[in-house]
């Protein structure tokens, strides 16, 4: 070993750490609803944002149209006070390109919110998984692709197996995504999202 | 200034907490999946023990073969099972010899499930928590399985709650693939019998 391969090692350990800690901190910011910061955490060259069935939005501009117009509702920093997104990034598995560039990850996602279904505030408890990747830009690593698959989205009084999905969310009256969900299929379908890596032991 | 080899030393020491920690995750997703093959194909051949909540304990590689493919995957799930583990919050230690490891982890679980035993009886939505004291294993330097071991605090149906029903029937021991031995350690809520830690005060050392 010499000191340029332990150099290659340390790096690796550290993109991992930067890529954790990106993932974490997206989900404050969504949680504080400051969506400029979270497109900010995006590549100007994002290929694309997927959230739910909203549908899949290409390219940084994309990720504005959901993130700014669509979610932060045309660029007000807050929503009213009672809305919660509460999103918990758990069971990351982050793995890097053999050059060291690109990465992707995989997470699982606990969520307690409360926001409007049609008229009525609701309190709900969610479930899904991310399969994303980054990029490493000027020695600081972004989102590339971002892609939360939804398991269940179910009202706090009932539960997921009562009522798995609350409602679409895939309307909006002027913003129209890129292409339709690519993956939206939750509980009970038993869908299951591919996994970006290989099994460890067995490399099947 | 530390030399190149104990540069070497302690950067080993970190990627193996990494793998250990991706092992462990990644077990927790195919467990989701119920895809029991790739799981037991995660535990080295001389793995010593699966021991599972009320289930028993399950000796060896032909042991855990048992446990996740004849008992749990004896069955295909049925329509709307549902089976979500979230491993959260691991504390890794490498072993000083480099080749075995500790880990405790919480699962936080998300489930439906059949409530009468394993495969039998009506299909209800279960809240569920436990800790894990997992032993790894880093054998042609891959981390491994050595020993899963999981304690149940609570199993209940979603709209009763930990306190009014701690544990919602009873999976273990089967009768069709019996564990080798009983439980050394079931204890769920409300016993208030705690799963001690593999690792010693980080400060007093104690």
């Amino acid at each position: 070993m010499n000191l340029e391969e332990l150099e290659k090692q340390v790096t690796l350990m550290e993109d991992i750490q930067e890529i954790e800690n990106l993932q974490r901190i997206y989900a404050y910011y969504f949680d504080l609803q400051r969506w400029q910061d979270i497109l900010d955490l995006f590549s100007d060259n994002a290929e694309s944002v997927e959230i739910v069935d909203h549908g899949l939005f290409k390219g940084k501009e994309g990720a504005k149209k959901m993130y700014w117009d669509w979610i932060g509702q045309g660029g007000q920093p807050f929503r009213a006070p009672w809305v919660q997104f509460i999103i918990t990034q758990i069971g990351g598995v982050v793995n890097m390109s053999p050059d060291g560039k690109t990465a992707w990850g995989r997470w699982q996602t606990w969520l307690c919110e409360a926001k409007p279904f049609g008229a009525y505030p609701r309190q709900e408890w969610l479930h899904g998984y991310y399969e994303n990747k980054y990029v490493k830009k000027n020695g600081k690593w972004l989102f590339s692709k971002l892609h939360w698959n939804n398991t269940f989205c179910s009202p706090f009084e009932d539960g997921w197996m009562k009522t798995p999905l609350m409602g679409l969310m895939n309307y909006h009256p002027t913003i129209k995504p890129d292409a339709p969900p690519t993956a939206f299929r939750p509980y009970p379908s038993g869908y299951h999202i591919p996994y970006h890596y290989k099994h460890p032991i067995t490399s099947r | 200034m530390a030399t190149l080899e104990e540069l070497q030393g302690r950067i080993t020491r970190l990627e193996d907490i990494k793998q250990i920690e991706k092992l462990q995750r990644i077990y927790g997703y195919y467990l989701d999946y119920n895809e029991y093959q790739k799981v037991v194909d995660l535990f080295s051949e001389n793995a010593e023990s699966v021991e599972i909540a009320d289930y028993g304990v399950y000796k060896g590689k032909k042991g855990a073969k048992r446990f996740y493919l004849e008992l749990l995957g004896g069955k295909p799930p049925r329509v709307g099972e549902l089976s979500i583990g979230m491993i959260m919050q691991g504390v890794v230690d490498i072993d000083p010899n480099g080749k075995t490891a500790k880990g405790r982890w919480y699962c936080m679980m998300i489930e439906a499930k059949p409530t009468l035993s394993l495969h039998e009886g009506e299909l209800r939505q279960l809240w569920g928590n436990g800790i894990y004291e997992n032993k790894y294993i880093k054998e042609n330097g891959k981390w491994m399985f050595q020993k899963v071991f999981f304690f149940l605090n609570f199993r209940t149906p979603y709209e009763d709650g930990w306190l009014k029903v701690p544990v919602v029937g009873q999976n273990g021991p089967s009768t069709e693939v019996p564990p080798d031995a009983p439980s050394t350690f079931y204890y769920p809520y409300p016993a208030g019998v705690h799963l001690q830690p593999h690792y010693k005060h980080p400060i007093t050392g104690k």
